[in-house]
């Protein structure tokens, strides 16, 4: 087996902005050479940033499926709508791959966000990755779906902005859009935060 | 240290003596992208940026979609979606919004036209790293993709219950989709540092 030799054992110091290699020399508060970010061995913090903000990303995480998100007034009723509520509306309507792409964008895609760093968070934290290659892909994976659910919140200003008054019925946003904003903002931040390079430090072989 | 690579998403160290032209290099353990190179000067990058400027300006002046609803129509604009948040006492899911569909797009529209016109005439615009780093910082946040997406299904939910029909901003937006995504994939990191360098180089 090769031995694989990592930028830290050489003394050398990615740049996470323009992704050059640098020499790094000691003194914590270097500049990149070529573009003058803030140069560092690993992204100060990384885990805690990225703990604290999922943990408060699943609490959200609740009201945000529970709550209603809109509510229409008509003439002789009001309706609340959760986002299931949505979800089940447009499947009723006939509309399946919509429904079915809402379903996944709103609701599986952050759970399987949470649940995902939530994974690696605590594997790093018990000190061993036995499976490095597998959890870093399921990272990209996250990271790279993880915009698509903001689909509702933009669904939902349009609605808001079209239904109004004349048109006998008024959409009116409820808080849990926000609460549900919120989670996606949040995971956003978590996987943008998270140094993947933990993974691989950890690595345990066995 | 020209040598030596290493990758950004797992620290592993590769050999390199010079930069691959025109490829896609990944990294051997972990499989990221290590640096992409297209053998371009900035001019089609430029060429994008400006496609897409003014796709931009047409998404934003005129009508996104409208709904007909016992003989009155109503119509909404690319702003007027943010503005939806705002007056329901929604701020933060307004400026939401308004960034990733409409601020960090034109952003990004902008401060590439401002960094690749001077460097396609040979010259390095002012704040460039600072710009750069922005660039960098700002891109994750860029939604227009998403926002698409997110009109075709309010028109969906609309249609149950109303016309509705998209309108030409809709069609500028989708096409301005496209070219951001073909800017962003002109300007891969590795091949913009390889223009500076060269500019660098001969004006030290």
């Amino acid at each position: 087996m090769t031995t694989l030799i990592t930028g830290r054992s050489l003394g050398l110091v990615v740049c996470l902005r323009c992704r050059a290699t640098v020499r790094a020399n000691g003194a914590e508060q270097s500049l990149c050479p070529r573009c003058e970010a803030q140069l560092a061995v690993r992204r100060p913090h990384s885990l805690s940033t990225t703990g604290a903000l999922v943990l408060t990303a699943a609490v959200l995480y609740i009201p945000a499926n529970l709550l209603p998100v809109m509510r229409t007034h008509e003439i002789l009723s009001d309706e609340d709508d959760t986002i299931m509520s949505g979800v089940i509306s447009l499947a009723h309507q006939g509309s399946w791959p919509i429904a079915l792409l809402v379903f996944f964008a709103s609701i599986v895609v952050p759970l399987l966000k949470l649940v995902a760093l939530g994974d690696i968070l605590l594997a790093i934290w018990r000190g061993g990755v036995r499976n490095p290659r597998q959890r870093s892909r399921m990272f990209r994976i996250v990271e790279f779906v993880g915009r698509w659910s903001m689909l509702d919140v933009f669904a939902l200003s349009l609605l808001a902005s079209l239904v109004q008054m004349q048109s006998l019925a008024i959409v009116q946003v409820r808080p849990a859009a926000f609460a549900f904003a919120a989670v996606v903002v949040l995971t956003m931040l978590a996987a943008q935060s998270f140094d993947e390079r933990l993974l691989w430090d950890a690595q345990k072989h066995d | 240290v020209p040598s030596v690579i290493v990758c950004h998403a797992c620290d592993l160290a590769h050999r390199s003596d010079s930069l691959a032209s025109n490829a896609r290099v990944r990294c051997v353990r972990c499989r990221a992208e290590l640096y992409r190179t297209n053998d371009r000067t900035p001019e089609t990058a430029i060429a994008l940026a400006l496609t897409a400027l003014v796709l931009f300006i047409l998404a934003n002046v005129y009508p996104l979609v409208a709904m007909t609803v016992g003989g009155t129509t109503r119509m909404t604009t690319l702003l007027g979606a943010a503005e939806a948040y705002h007056d329901q006492g929604y701020d933060a899911l307004a400026a939401l919004v308004a960034c990733t569909a409409i601020i960090v797009p034109a952003i990004q529209i902008v401060t590439l036209l401002y960094l690749l016109i001077p460097l396609q005439l040979g010259r390095l615009a002012p704040g460039q790293n600072l710009l750069f780093r922005m660039l960098t910082a700002v891109r994750p946040w860029g939604l227009t993709e998403v926002f698409m997406l997110g009109a075709v299904v309010a028109l969906v939910k609309l249609s149950a219950q109303a016309e509705v029909s998209p309108q030409i901003s809709l069609l500028a937006y989708g096409l301005l989709m496209i070219s951001i995504a073909a800017l962003t994939s002109a300007t891969p990191s590795e091949q913009y540092w390889s223009w500076i360098t060269a500019v660098r180089k001969r004006r030290p």
